[in-house]
């Protein structure tokens, strides 16, 4: 084995400059994928084993959440929209697409704080935890599908073939929650009101954005809806499986493009101030 | 770098922040910086903050153990974390010659839901193993650490010294280039405390180098070639293992006496007065009888008292102790013992009591000395004294695990037993 000298001074990361950072970055996510699987089947077991019904339970919050809405609408409180195909459908999927931008946000923001003792103790990428952590939102979504499933046999009608385009569909918006929890997880660690009020922002975000709900044509939500990115990464693969078309290319485009530069400042920030986090934390 | 040397720790200095909400603003502040490219001026001090290493330099050569030791809050644990590139320095630099590995965090990132078997990968993979690497060392792991048909058990159900054993028991089977050690050897029975030494000792080998903090002076003194004392952060010395320890139990007891002069008593109290005599002064004294707090290990130790006769006492016999800090009474004898039998007569006014102990040859540590005044014939209590007299300090380069010392003669023989 050959001897190579590693260096710690402070301000480490920048005196490389930035042109570095991208190399270092590909190379620390390539060499680590097998801890990253780690980690992820590590939260994957903890969460599920010590229960009765398991993965199970990524179903009860969506039928939970359009249950509600269900009875608000047929009560006349809340006018759900005009929609075009049964509504648990279209309200199951904008939940399952919602869930991978919440759910990953909530458990990759709170993922270091989590390990805390762990980063304060052993030098090991960080970065792996937050992607480890927001695969598990990856799974509650792949398990909402079955209900997905279900529900289509159910009543009897068969989604576009456009479904097989799915997995490209929803990489914005997997960009977009991993960049969040980037950041958020950092100051998450080295401030905990971030844990705290994110749980409450993303519930407000959900009403905020048409996933149980069809886009209001007039008003101040019609109009919120029109500049709010996350409306576009989930109604869009919703349409294709329902319609096999993407009827607000633009928006998507647009919201996609602002993903990826989330992404990457994000990404960046994380990787030149993780070390930051081992002495806060 | 040359060489020959496998750790470089040049002008090492960390800061800490004493309140949590400046050190909250502190991390915003620096990860804002850190983000637009400025520099965070890591090395200028902020309001509450302070540096729990100070200016730091040593070098570690090729094959060789270090030992850094220190007291509480010395900055050892810090100076091992950034060896380790959990944090980095705010000043300096530190160049490390091969992959590091640290004893530092038994189990942690255990969980406790999962096997113990499962937890061997998660725990491995995070201490930087590859999977074939683990696949390679999963028998050796789970043979170490010897805790049966519990390895397939969820790692909630072991008792505490399974789950360390486990823990350890991955830990030393990686084998890296630069070891670093943190107070882990006290783990398990007295078995695998002895195979994990052994363990260790073929780890020493194979490494670059050790770094190793303890506050065992035991196995300072067994496993280190040289050794670093810590004190406030500062680097005081580094050099021979010996004498690095032995300044380090002198700069100990010197705390220690600045302690139990404080008011921080050590030991047992105990306080009565009839009212007939009051103890005024008391102590010990140096060879021109002045009061003193410390003397050298061959140096006679004189206890001295002064105090006022209130109302005369016919018969009155006096006792000395010396005692050690753990409330033993090294030396404690009476005025009337069979081989001196004085009995004083004492009229109203002042005394001064003054004992010589020859040579007694106390091992250097903390000692106090106590009095009492009895009547000789009842037995009566006039002023006793236990506890509440100044301490004093022993110092000498003699090493010694007891309370006295003595020069030793050994002889360790093979002894032929002539069957008839």
């Amino acid at each position: 084995m050959s001897d190579t000298i590693i260096t710690y001074e402070p301000d480490n990361s920048l005196k490389k400059g930035y042109l570095s950072i991208f190399r270092e970055i590909f190379n620390e996510l390539k060499e680590n994928r097998w801890l990253t699987y780690q980690l992820f089947k590590r939260d994957f077991f903890a969460v599920y084993k010590q229960s009765f019904i398991g993965v199970f339970w990524a179903f009860i919050i969506p039928l939970v959440s359009v249950g509600t809405f269900i009875i608000l609408n047929r009560s006349g409180i809340f006018s759900i929209g005009d929609i075009n195909v049964p509504y648990p459908i279209y309200a199951i999927l904008g939940m399952a697409f919602w869930q991978l931008f919440s759910t990953g946000l909530i458990t990759g923001s709170n993922s270091l704080v989590k390990a805390g003792s762990m980063i304060a103790k052993i030098n090991f990428s960080k970065k792996t935890l937050v992607v480890a952590s927001t695969g598990q939102s990856m799974v509650a979504f792949l398990i909402q599908f079955i209900l997905v499933g279900i529900l289509f046999a159910c009543y009897r009608i068969a989604p576009t073939i456009a479904i097989l385009l799915i997995p490209v569909a929803i990489v914005p918006i997997m960009l977009l929650t991993l960049g969040f929890a980037f950041i958020l997880s950092l100051l998450n660690g080295v401030v905990r009101d971030i844990g705290n009020a994110l749980s409450i922002l993303v519930t407000f975000l959900m009403f905020l954005t048409p996933v149980l709900y069809a886009k209001p044509a007039t008003g101040m939500l019609a109009s919120i809806t029109k500049y709010n990115p996350l409306y576009y990464l989930v109604s869009t693969p919703r349409d294709l499986i329902l319609m096999g078309t993407i009827p607000e290319w633009k928006g998507f485009l647009v919201a996609s493009i602002i993903s990826i530069i989330i992404f990457v400042v994000c990404l960046i920030i994380f990787h030149l101030t993780e070390t930051r986090v081992a002495e806060r934390i | 770098m040359n060489d020959d040397i496998a750790i470089k720790v040049e002008n090492v200095s960390k800061k800490y922040c004493k309140t949590l909400k400046r050190s909250m603003l502190y991390g915003i502040s620096d990860i804002g910086r850190n983000t637009l490219g400025l520099s965070s001026h890591s090395e200028k001090l902020r309001k509450d903050e302070f540096w729990a290493v100070d200016d730091v330099s040593f070098e570690v050569k090729k094959g060789e153990v270090l030992g850094i030791i220190g007291m509480n809050g010395s900055g050892k644990t810090t100076i091992l974390k950034m060896l380790n590139g959990i944090f980095w320095p705010d000043k300096g630099k530190i160049s490390i010659r091969g992959k590091t590995g640290a004893l530092i965090a038994i189990g942690a990132g255990f969980h406790p839901m999962l096997t113990g078997r499962e937890n061997i990968f998660v725990n491995g993979a995070v201490l930087g193993l590859t999977k074939k690497e683990i696949d390679e060392k999963l028998d050796d792991i789970i043979e170490f650490a010897d805790i049966g048909d519990f390895i397939d058990s969820p790692v909630k159900f072991y008792s505490s010294g399974m789950f360390v054993r486990l823990g350890f028991s991955i830990a030393i089977n990686i084998e890296p280039q630069v070891l670093l050690i943190d107070e882990v050897l006290a783990v398990g029975d007295l078995s695998f405390q002895n195979k994990s030494l052994r363990r260790l000792a073929e780890l020493r080998e194979k490494a670059n180098a050790v770094v190793f903090v303890s506050h065992n002076l035991e196995h300072v003194r067994t496993l280190c070639d040289r050794v670093a004392l810590l004190n406030k952060g500062k680097l005081n010395f580094i050099g021979d293992t010996y004498e690095e320890v032995q300044r380090y139990e002198e700069l100990t007891r010197n705390i220690r006496l600045k302690n139990v002069r404080m008011n921080k008593r050590i030991g047992k109290h105990m306080y009565y007065s009839s009212g007939d005599i009051e103890f005024l002064e008391g102590g010990i004294m140096d060879e021109s009888g002045n009061s003193t707090d410390e003397i050298f290990i061959e140096d006679d130790v004189i206890p001295f008292l002064r105090f006022h006769v209130n109302n005369p006492i016919e018969n009155a016999k006096i006792s000395v102790a010396v005692r050690s800090t753990h409330s033993v009474n090294c030396i404690w004898q009476y005025s009337n013992d069979k081989d001196r039998k004085k009995v004083y007569k004492l009229e109203q006014g002042e005394y001064l009591l003054k004992v010589r102990y020859k040579n007694p040859k106390l091992a250097p540590g903390i000692y106090t000395v106590a009095f009492s005044i009895r009547d000789q014939k009842t037995g009566e209590i006039y002023e006793k004294n236990i506890g509440y007299m100044p301490t004093f300090k022993v110092t000498g380069k003699a090493f010694e695990r007891g309370i006295i010392y003595v020069e030793s003669e050994w002889d360790v023989k093979k002894v032929d037993i002539i069957n008839d």
